[in-house]
């Protein structure tokens, strides 16, 4: 970035169009957040009184957290309200409409809210107009994070990117890996095993049932966290550090552990703008339960407007409730605490991954009915063992791996980096990629 | 205003460069891929509905493809690699629409049939056979319809539900997905007694040289359509259920689903014995405007997905209760038949 005052203009113009090719009209809503944000920020930061600028920090995450529950949860709550209404013989209803959801939504007003508070608590100063726009609109993250905080973005944007203090190598390996683990893993998974059992989960055993949910586990991390690996490459390449998401969250001990390890970017927002907001632990056991409940609940919830959701996110939340009602009473050898652990996170996905609550009962009711695997094929198991398996091996020979292969020359970086791309492109079925499962988040 | 601590993604190892190498780096992999793989960057391109991004790809495939078709290297790496396709090859070629469709001298004769018998000629209807293997294609419009329809038959009946969805195909586009061939390939491998085709979210595309949707765009549709149908009903000895298409929300897309709302039903004609063309325009978007839920059991509900034009689960439940209905009366033992 030798020519920031240039720079900028250009990279917000590419965002906004990166972001207006799934609809053009998106980017209204993408601009209006950002004005909407930025003048509540330099709103606050002018106000004389605290109360005034509590007043304008509510009105900006209400206009986000409003403009997310409409596209986002009014079908489901207009649906579930009409639903009890009828049921209780009031003839009253919601207007029922499936509106598009902006691709993103859930992250970008996250970060909007995130700004605005940052700047409401004083964390951070109001930043200029372009840098902000640019901070929601940056095209490695607008659609599905990392949920980068602004006061981790706008400072890299104030002081101009060493030219010559690029992590190639690593950014490059990241975006190889990225696509290895999206296309070639986590949708040969999904078209192999988990998309067949979850659709008609009658059709098959418990052998197969049971490979489902591993896969899924599998999965869903290539998919999430392939994604997160391509964002933080590109972004890299760009001069731009993004915070890590994902630390071989299977490898975890409990729940505690495992949100330290997974979406760590949503996990760092949940408990900044809504556990601690909450009282966070500051008060007795049963305040703290209830606070770890509702913020689980609603992170839940955040994933979609569904019950399947809510229903996850009570397990974790229940989960966390659970090693802090006992922590360190039991003391159990850590390799029961990750066959725990890692069972109760593969019963969470699925019901992340049921598309409704009477799938997910068929998939579960499944489980106890033996019969004969159809499913279990050597690639398949080899593909969802090399997955969870990687996360519990000693990382150190790994990231020794991984620095030889980011000290190659760039030539060399180059040939490798289109070699993967073939070979990956050669496992693309016609129907091509499937979108990224956090996508419709 | 300090940097904050980050979580950082990369070791602080790592070794730095400058932007120079990077650009290298980025550089090197784009020449060899738009060598090694141009044909596939033009593929793409033409598989994408038209606008701006499509514009774009094909900026670049066309001549990458251009140069590809001129070098060894596509073919090599194609060769290299083919043993990672999952795909049996169904792109336009052999046994494909442009060797299905014939041109007939004269005027055809009308056949049998054309004419269902219980409901055109007042006939007894004859013995409802079983119904051992139903299947389930099209395009992303057949989904969540194919599961839908697995699950309802999935209850204890010896019917097997092969469910085939070719997502981002369309009748119109053959550069990958060739129907006229994959058709073939899905009636001579699965044999079914009935086949369920819900497809055209992604047509519009220009056929026999016509551009969507006047009537000689909507006639070589037709004609395809007519192919696809001959090939699944199998001689008489398979029946089909075509859905027709509710209208999507824009109207630019309304134009494309009433024209193959039209070819379906003329397609149809000929082979009213076998073909039945079920109309979910009717059912979801009565009088031809769109709406987004609809009362089912005496409770408002969305039907449609947020994109306006996909069917949602519930939508897709009103559709396999109209699929299994008409399913029902050409076969026994169908619960909701």
């Amino acid at each position: 970035m030798s020519r920031p005052a240039l720079w900028k203009p250009v990279m917000l113009v590419a965002s906004y169009a990166f972001y207006g090719a799934a609809g053009w009209t998106f980017c209204l809503l993408l601009a209006g957040i950002t004005i909407g944000n930025h003048l509540a920020a330099r709103l606050i930061a002018r106000a004389r009184t605290e109360a005034g600028r509590r007043h304008v920090m509510v009105a900006a995450v209400a206009l986000d957290l409003g403009v997310l529950a409409l596209f986002k949860y009014y079908g489901f709550f207009a649906q579930e309200i009409n639903g009890v209404l009828d049921r209780v013989g009031l003839g009253l209803s919601a207007p029922l409409v499936a509106l598009a959801i902006p691709l993103g939504v859930s992250f970008f007003t996250f970060q909007a809210i995130s700004y605005t508070v940052d700047v409401y608590r004083r964390t951070i100063e109001p930043g200029r107009f372009l840098d902000v726009a640019l901070y929601l609109s940056f095209f490695p993250h607008v659609v599905a994070g990392p949920i980068v905080r602004a006061r981790e973005f706008l400072p890299q944007l104030a002081t101009p990117r060493d030219p010559r203090d690029v992590p190639v190598g690593a950014a490059v390996g990241l975006i190889a890996l990225g696509l290895i683990k999206k296309v070639a893993i986590a949708d040969y998974l999904a078209r192999a095993v988990v998309d067949p059992v979850f659709s008609v989960p009658q059709a098959y055993h418990a052998p197969d049932v049971a490979l489902a949910g591993y896969a899924y586990a599998a999965q869903i991390f290539c998919d999430f966290s392939g994604y997160t690996d391509i964002a933080i490459g590109v972004a890299l390449l760009c001069g731009f550090v993004f915070p890590q998401n994902f630390r071989r969250p299977y490898g975890a001990l409990g729940f505690q552990q495992f949100w330290r390890r997974w979406h760590m970017t949503l996990s760092r927002f949940l408990r900044d703008f809504l556990y601690i907001p909450l009282g966070g632990s500051r008060g007795g056991r049963l305040f703290t339960a209830r606070n770890v409940m509702l913020t689980m609940l609603l992170g839940g919830l955040w994933h979609g407007a569904a019950w399947t959701f809510v229903l996850w996110g009570g397990l974790h939340g229940s989960g966390l409730v659970a090693e802090r009602l006992i922590g360190g009473r039991l003391r159990t050898p850590a390799w029961l605490r990750w066959v725990v652990t890692f069972h109760l996170v593969v019963l969470g996905w699925i019901l992340f991954r049921s598309p409704s609550l009477g799938i997910a009962g068929d998939v579960l009711g499944q489980l106890t009915d033996f019969g004969p695997a159809t499913l279990w094929t050597v690639p398949v198991v080899l593909a969802v063992v090399a997955v969870i398996g990687l996360q519990l091996v000693p990382e150190r020979p790994i990231e020794a791996f991984r620095l030889r292969v980011e000290s190659l020359g760039p030539a060399a970086l180059g040939v490798g980096l289109a070699i993967v791309v073939m070979l990956v492109a050669a496992t693309v079925p016609s129907q091509g990629v499937p979108p990224f499962i956090y996508f419709q988040f | 205003m300090s940097e904050p601590e980050i979580v950082p993604p990369i070791s602080p190892a790592t070794r730095r460069r400058g932007a120079r190498e990077a650009l290298m780096a980025v550089g090197v992999a784009a020449l060899i891929l738009l060598i090694a793989q141009g044909p596939s960057i033009r593929r793409t391109g033409e598989r994408l509905d038209p606008g701006p991004i499509r514009f774009a790809v094909l900026s670049v495939g066309r001549p990458a493809g251009w140069l590809g078709d001129r070098l060894p290297f596509a073919d090599a790496v194609h060769s290299v690699t083919a043993f990672l396709s999952p795909d049996e090859n169904l792109s336009t070629a052999k046994g494909g629409f442009s060797e299905a469709v014939s041109s007939a001298r004269g005027v055809p004769p009308v056949t049998p049939d054309a004419f269902d018998p219980a409901t055109d000629l007042g006939a007894r209807p004859g013995p409802r056979r079983g119904l051992r293997t139903l299947l389930v294609t099209g395009d992303s419009m057949a989904m969540p319809l194919d599961a839908v329809v697995a699950r309802r038959l999935a209850g204890g009946n010896a019917t097997q539900v092969i469910r085939d969805p070719h997502v981002g195909t369309g009748i119109s586009k053959s550069a990958i997905v060739d129907w006229g061939k994959l058709s073939i390939r899905q009636a001579g491998r699965d044999t079914p007694d009935a086949v369920v085709v819900f497809i055209g979210a992604n047509e519009g595309f220009p056929l026999a040289g016509q551009d969507c949707c006047g009537a000689a765009w909507a006639a070589a549709y037709g004609t395809r359509v007519r192919t696809m149908m001959n090939t699944y009903r199998r001689r008489g000895a398979a029946r089909v259920y075509w859905l027709t298409l509710p209208l999507p929300r824009d109207p630019r897309r309304q134009v494309i689903a009433r024209a193959v709302n039209a070819a379906v039903r003329a397609a149809a004609q000929p082979y009213r014995a076998q073909v039945r063309v079920l109309d979910m325009s009717a059912l979801f978007t009565p009088g031809g405007r769109y709406r987004s839920n609809m009362p089912i059991g005496g409770e408002n509900r969305l039907v449609r997905e947020a994109d306006g034009v996909h069917l949602n689960e519930a939508g897709s439940e009103l559709a396999a209760g109209a699929v299994l209905r008409a399913v029902g009366q050409d076969f026994r033992d169908v619960p909701g038949g």
